[in-house]
């Protein structure tokens, strides 16, 4: 008998707790460092120690953002980590949910519970997800312009003046394309969002962390939570990107920790403490003219 | 002359209104299905069961054809058996207990009837719910006891797991909360019944045995099926289920504890299995 099962059947139980496991560990606990990096746009605003690079909070909030892409970037190992940490989790989590899900049907017409909705919510935000997260990849990182608005290729070195013209399409206002990549942005991200909260609510139930009603509702209450921040955390990120940043202040204040980045790097440098930079308020007031 | 009036159902003394069934019919296995509709006088206290047997009496369609009298199942008449449970106005519940009054209370009202669309159709509302039977033997739902020699009394049991393990073993196996789960699929092929979702009845069945003095005697047999393809891990957790439940059994607490003996399992398994 065990001859004739499927590789998928006869690990059926390892791979559908080994997915919902990687929903949590890693692809979730990353959702949550992504998002508050993301949304560093606008907590940044009150880092005083971004105060150095820019004036304005908005310049403060470019200064932050860089600063934690530069501390990723840096990671030792960052490709394996990605790698082990992110893309095969990401993969293995996509490839099999999608697997699962197409044995579900849909019957919130006859059956309209919430439960019954989040079930289906669940299943259309991966499907979006996956497609979402192609694209994001696809273009923030593979460099697929010609899927980008106005073709920006997003530098991790001016992180938050490309990311703002690869959402609006133009420097200064939405072109069509912009707005349609922004709302997809908007979309795949609440779902995305969506999908870790909902998923950590069932997670408790298919792991039997959660048996009776009132603890399944107080963990619901708890994974709500979690919810609403990240989302307020995706949004502010979203809100920052497409409204808040001037593109060419943000490229002034990412050039000058630009110069400092590089010139730590290089060997012959100035003393270290006395680095070679251009002063924040010159900085600031430089009439930059390249685009 | 009747009148159309929300409340109060109308009384003896005024004449009966008319209620418009609309029957999803099959003449067989494999048959195509039809749709018939007949006009039933309704009696103060019909319920849908009575409204059928009206058609059996008087099996003429309300545009006057003569036609076959529509064939259904039931029991116990007191929603015990589940037997009679079909689709009623679009959602699944059982037909004994389904009041005409609630459902249809003016005149020209429409009730819809049709089959539980996970089950084969053996003919017009009547459906073969021998997979149900089928998935409480998947999961042994029963006590172990050979018959050879006295056991004794059985273990004793404390008042609150009682409670727990009374409730669930109210299970009718009527089928609605098959017909309303997402993740349960028709399966006409005995064949296919192993490895396709079980469904939240037998998975409560199996903490209700497992909860058993003597019945936890088969626990490891029972998490076994239920591990496999087509056991708890194919339910999506849309709790549709504890929503139809006739009896309201906590099916999502049960999903919930067989998820954690499943998980412990697999540690046992995984450190102490020989
Ligand atoms: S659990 Fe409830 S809905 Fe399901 S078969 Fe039993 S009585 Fe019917
Ligand atoms: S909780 Fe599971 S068994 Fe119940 S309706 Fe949802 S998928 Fe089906
Ligand atoms: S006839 Fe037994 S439940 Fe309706």
């Amino acid at each position: 008998m065990s001859e004739q099962q499927s590789f998928m059947e006869r690990h059926h139980f390892l791979l559908r707790r080994l997915h919902s496991l990687s929903g949590i560990v890693p692809i979730g606990t990353f959702l949550i460092v992504h998002l508050t990096t993301n949304a560093s746009i606008m907590w940044g605003m009150a880092n005083h120690r971004a105060a150095e690079y820019a004036a304005d909070p908005v310049g403060r909030g470019v200064a932050t953002f860089q600063h934690e892409v530069n501390f990723i970037n840096n990671l030792p190992f960052v490709f394996l980590i990605e790698l082990f940490g992110l893309w095969l989790p990401i993969a293995f989590h996509a490839v099999l949910g999608v697997m699962y899900a197409v044995t579900g049907s849909r019957n919130t017409r006859a059956y309209a519970y919430g439960g019954n909705k989040r079930y289906m919510l669940q299943r259309l935000s991966g499907y979006v997800g996956v497609l979402f997260i192609f694209y994001h990849v696809a273009t923030l990182r593979w460099g697929w312009t010609f899927l980008v608005p106005g073709g920006t290729e997003w530098s991790s070195q001016f992180a938050a003046s490309t990311l703002a013209m690869a959402l609006r399409g133009h420097a200064d206002h939405f072109s069509i394309t912009g707005l349609f990549v922004s709302l997809l942005y908007f979309f795949g991200v609440s779902l995305l969002v969506y999908h870790f909260a909902n998923g950590l609510w069932t997670a408790a139930i298919t792991w039997g962390l959660t048996v009776s009603r009132a603890a399944q509702q107080r963990w619901g209450y708890v994974c709500a939570t979690v919810g609403v921040l990240l989302m307020a955390a995706a949004w502010s990120a979203l809100g920052g990107f497409m409204f808040a940043v001037n593109v060419q202040k943000a490229e002034t204040v990412e050039g000058v920790l630009y110069q400092e980045h590089h010139g730590e790097m290089a060997p012959d440098e100035n003393a270290p403490g006395e680095p070679d930079l251009i002063e924040p308020q010159a900085a600031l007031s430089t009439n930059r003219t390249d685009g | 002359m009747t009148t159309a009036t929300a409340t109060p159902p109308p009384t003896a003394g005024k004449a009966m209104r008319t209620v418009h069934f609309r029957i999803k019919r099959c003449d067989g296995p494999g048959k195509p299905s039809r749709w018939e509709s007949f006009n039933v006088p309704i009696p103060a206290n019909s319920n849908v069961i009575s409204c059928l047997q009206w058609i059996a009496a008087n099996p003429t369609t309300a545009d006057g054809k003569a036609t076959t009298p529509v064939v259904w199942e039931s029991s116990c008449l007191e929603e015990v058996c589940g037997a009679c449970t079909m689709v009623i106005n679009g959602k699944v519940r059982q037909s004994c207990s389904c009041l005409i009054d609630e459902y249809a209370p003016n005149d020209g009202d429409t009730v819809t009837l049709e089959p539980m669309s996970k089950f084969p159709v053996i003919r017009d509302l009547w459906v073969d719910r021998t997979r149900m039977f089928a998935a409480l033997k998947r999961v042994k739902a029963w006590v172990p006891i050979d018959g050879t020699y006295s056991l004794g009394a059985g273990p004793m049991e404390g008042p609150r797991a009682s409670e727990t393990r009374y409730k669930l073993s109210e299970c009718m196996t009527c089928g609605c909360c098959m017909e309303a789960c997402p993740q349960y699929h028709l399966q006409a092929d005995p064949a296919g019944w192993e490895t396709s979702f079980i469904g939240a009845a037998p998975i409560s069945q199996a903490r209700l045995f497992n909860d058993h003095g003597t019945g936890k005697q088969l626990k490891s047999e029972r998490l076994e099926a239920l591990m496999g393809p087509g056991g708890i891990n194919d339910c999506g957790n849309a709790q549709n289920c504890v929503q139809v439940c006739p009896k309201e059994i906590p099916l999502t607490e049960s999903i919930g504890a067989i998820g954690r003996a499943a998980t412990v399992e697999a540690f046992r398994r995984f450190f102490m299995a020989k």
